[in-house]
């Protein structure tokens, strides 16, 4: 495919990669540049960003730089054969732990309580929920700053919208907003790099509702979700410990087991993780034991 | 001027034909596991390599060598229990998805091809990273067991064979071999042991170890019900479901899983089985799985 | 990259001027992708190598009949009395010095032994050769083929540095993913089920079983003839080489020549 970006005024053709899901971090793609534009005008590094889903390529300045905007175009004909690489730094902080168990009346989200930059831990007991409305809670981890700007803004936005339409949103039309939010952002000159999980309760089935966000704008349903580092630990586990009609013990539990791998195996020190448990009375913390000590096997 | 003619001219077809010691060679009996690799003619014959071979750095390097991988191996108190996938991939193409990645080590004339229900005597290796490297190293590895064997007169301790092994890959630091290995066996000195041994020199005994792309989702089944006391049954079972749990989420790892068990006398295989069958066995019977649906 | 405009002068046609100067590029590059493609399958009694004729340096064509099978092992140069077949595909330089090697050490072990190199001896044999140039290696994918010890097809497949594998089929080179799935479904019966033997996953997968060699042959041309529909490195000609207890059988059948 061959894109050109209109704010440079680059003609690039990217070929895409193939890739699987455990590399959505680490995307790669390769680019092919016309050489006359590449020597003439000394272009400066031009990092690529791809999107899974819509297959759309986005190309910025830099990481964290404005991206610009591009339209897609069926010329590969003006380009040759210099390839260069990129792999793209993941600008969210992968060390931070969100977890995410649905059973079958209730929503487990938990989230680790260290706030991270660079070697410090800054804080030890902090809060990566916001509550959306009465049972609807959502987690998230990604560029500091980002985050908590990005998740006052949907609780703001909800309780706006409740006041206005005297209703509450439910699970999956809250989702589907944050979906829609971070979609638009993306696309925006600077966008939230915040990877998210949602869950809630939906207050007319009294089903719960579990949503796996990443900051590429992509949503998907889960009956157990995790962002970060956790991922690798975790689904494993709950893939085989995991049943859509467990109990709330059950939940905790499982949840147990997963903080007793992240205790075991990951070189980080995330200072337990704060629980938040969504059910159809509405939103409560659970004190869960973060002390317990883990012997490796 | 005679010397200076002698400096740069030189017989026509000098190069061209087998030096004596390349013949030497070919003809040797015997094939030389020799420890002498040709190296190609730049300064820097890591960055060689790499620019050549690996597809992680740049994905359109020409070479694609198989990679990718989970295998698991760890100790009970009914002996080892030794688990592999078997997908080799080279970039994003499956190469294979029957390889064998558990190498009897210890006896050259390997119990690979004879079927038998009687444990073979000797070590398990298991093979990640470089598939070429692991199998190289690991039949050298045979060799020098082997040869122990005849000068001692007894098999070699796991603990010595994992040293030439660790000795070998920290001689070879540096030059872009790429394995990670466990040895798993069993001697009347040492009872059951696991080493593990990497490319880059290290060499730790233990308990339990996955290696290889998948290793982490395996990890997370197997660390979530390990005991030592596990059955011999429940081990097999243990071992066999962290795998299947590897296969599903890790791209780099499937086909088939290849499952060992490591006793007093022995090594025993308990079967080479498609993961598809299982997964759904797995999935049905138990109700594990649940975010694999067919609803759309 | 799928092109649908006819070429500009700034595709890189394989005699122009490498266009990509601006790129920094390791200054050793002793390799060329000669293109082409092999494929082997054995049988309970036989064993099939065949790769195709063409030879390619980019968009060029080099040659249209440059074998890729050759016999390892012979009594002379036409290969007679070799037991052994050895396919390259990759760099034809390094293959033809891979080949030249493995036909010294097969020969030299039949001297000195008095008999022939077993398949499996040669196979290993074969693996330590790539492997001494793991540092600088071969760029070839190989296959080996012949009869073991009972009589039965024995096929090994390599990658360029040697670790190698038994197996029933293999494709390899520039259409090996347009064939090896081909053969993974038609000789391994992969995803083929018996019909009306349940229901869902219930089905009950078809046995592989070994193919008589009518039918391998028919699918070795099918194979090739359509990887030469959508390749543009395979055509020109398909060589098959069949080993059996009685020799050495070498059939050639022309390809397309576009």
């Amino acid at each position: 495919m061959a894109i050109f970006c209109q704010a440079c005024r680059f003609l690039i053709t990217v070929e895409e990669k193939s890739e699987v899901w455990r590399s959505q971090e680490t995307r790669v793609a390769e680019i092919k540049t016309s050489t006359f534009f590449w020597q003439k005008k000394k272009a400066p590094k031009r990092w690529l960003t791809q999107r899974v889903a819509g297959r759309k390529l986005q190309a910025s300045s830099s990481p964290r730089g404005a991206p610009h905007l591009i339209t897609t175009s069926l010329r590969p004909d003006h380009l040759t054969c210099s390839i260069l690489l990129f792999s793209i730094n993941f600008p969210t902080n992968r060390k931070h732990v969100l977890l995410g168990i649905a059973g079958k009346d209730f929503v487990i989200l938990a989230a680790s309580k260290a706030a991270m930059r660079g070697p410090t831990v800054l804080k030890a007991e902090d809060d990566k929920t916001r509550q959306l409305n009465k049972h609807t809670v959502m987690a998230f981890s990604g560029e500091s700053g980002d985050t908590i700007q990005f998740a006052e803004y949907i609780q703001a936005n909800a309780a706006l919208y409740s006041m206005r339409n005297d209703t509450e949103l439910s699970p999956s039309a809250v989702a589907n907003f944050v979906r829609g939010e971070l979609a638009r952002s993306l696309r925006s000159r600077s966008p939230y790099t915040v990877n998210l999980l949602l869950g809630g309760i939906d207050p007319v089935s009294e089903k719960p509702h579990l949503y796996w966000v990443d900051y590429l704008a992509s949503l998907a349903p889960l009956p157990y979700a995790a962002h970060g580092y956790a991922q690798y630990y975790c689904l494993s586990i709950l893939d085989k410990h995991h049943n859509p009609d467990i109990s709330l013990e059950e939940g905790l539990k499982l949840l147990g087991l997963c903080t007793d791998e992240l205790k075991r195996r990951l070189p980080i020190d995330y200072k337990g993780v704060l629980v938040k448990v969504i059910t159809k009375d509405g939103v409560q913390e659970i004190p869960f034991d973060n002390d317990k000590i883990v012997r490796s096997a | 001027m005679d010397k200076l003619v002698a400096q740069y001219s030189r017989p026509p077809h000098q190069n061209e034909m087998y030096s004596e010691q390349e013949q030497q060679d070919l003809t040797a009996s015997v094939p030389p596991l020799s420890l002498k690799f040709s190296l190609p003619p730049v300064d820097n014959h890591s960055a060689f390599l790499r620019a050549m071979t690996d597809d992680h750095s740049n994905p359109s390097c020409p070479i694609k060598l198989a990679h990718g991988t989970t295998t698991l191996a760890f100790r009970f108190q009914g002996g080892i229990i030794v688990c592999t996938d078997s997908r080799a991939t080279a970039g994003n193409w499956i190469a294979s998805q029957t390889v064998k990645k558990v190498i009897p080590v210890s006896r050259l004339s390997r119990g690979e091809d004879k079927k038998s229900d009687k444990p073979t005597p000797g070590l398990l290796g298991t093979m990640a990273g470089g598939a070429a490297d692991c199998q190289y190293w690991l039949r050298y590895l045979s060799q020098q067991c082997t040869l122990h064997e005849i000068r001692h007169k007894r098999r070699i301790t796991v603990a010595a064979a994992s040293k030439i092994l660790a000795n070998l890959t920290y001689a070879y630091k540096g030059y872009g071999l790429s394995m990670g290995t466990m040895l798993a066996g069993m001697t009347p000195q040492e009872g059951p042991a696991l080493y593990y041994i990497d490319s880059d020199g290290t060499r730790l005994p233990g308990n339990l170890f996955c290696v290889g792309s998948g290793q982490t989702f395996a990890y997370g089944v197997l660390d979530a019900e390990y005991k030592y006391d596990l059955t011999e049954e429940e081990a097999l079972n243990l071992g066999r479901r962290a795998i299947l749990a590897a296969m599903h989420r890790d791209a780099y790892s499937g086909g088939f899983i290849n499952l060992y068990h490591v006793k007093e006398e022995g090594w025993v295989h308990h079967g080479f089985d498609d993961m598809n069958p299982i997964f759904w066995k797995t999935k049905l019977e138990k109700g594990e799985f649940s975010n694999v649906t067919s609803a759309l | 990259m799928t092109s649908l405009i006819g070429q500009s002068e700034n595709i890189g046609y394989s005699f122009s001027e490498p266009t990509s100067a601006n790129v920094k590029q390791h200054s050793f590059y002793p390799y060329t992708d000669n293109g082409g493609s092999t494929l082997g399958i054995t049988g309970s009694d036989f064993a099939i190598l065949a790769g195709d004729t063409r030879s390619t340096s980019g968009y060029n064509i080099n040659s249209r009949m440059v074998p890729k099978v050759f016999k390892i092992g012979g009594d002379d140069e036409t290969g007679d009395g070799a037991q052994i077949l050895l396919s390259v595909v990759g760099f034809a330089a390094d293959g033809n010095a891979l080949k030249e090697k493995l036909d010294t050490v097969v020969k030299m072990y039949k001297y000195q032994h008095g008999k022939p190199m077993s398949v499996s001896a040669c196979a290993q044999r074969l693996s330590t050769i790539l492997y001494e140039k793991r540092f600088f290696p071969y760029y070839v994918h190989a296959i080996l083929a012949g009869l073991d010890e009972e009589g039965v097809g024995a096929l090994y497949s390599y990658d360029p540095v040697g670790s190698y594998e038994r197996e029933q089929c293999r494709a390899a080179g520039a259409a090996s993913s347009l064939i090896m799935p081909f053969l993974d479904n038609q000789v391994n019966f992969k995803n083929q089920y018996v019909p009306g033997s349940g229901e869902g996953h219930a089905l009950e997968p078809v046995k592989a079983e070994p193919l008589p060699k009518e039918t391998v042959k028919a699918l070795v041309r099918d194979a090739f003839t359509s990887a030469v529909e959508r390749h543009i490195e395979v055509g020109d000609g398909l060589q098959l080489m069949i080993i059996t207890r009685e020799g050495i059988e070498e059939i050639y059948h022309p390809l397309k020549k576009d």
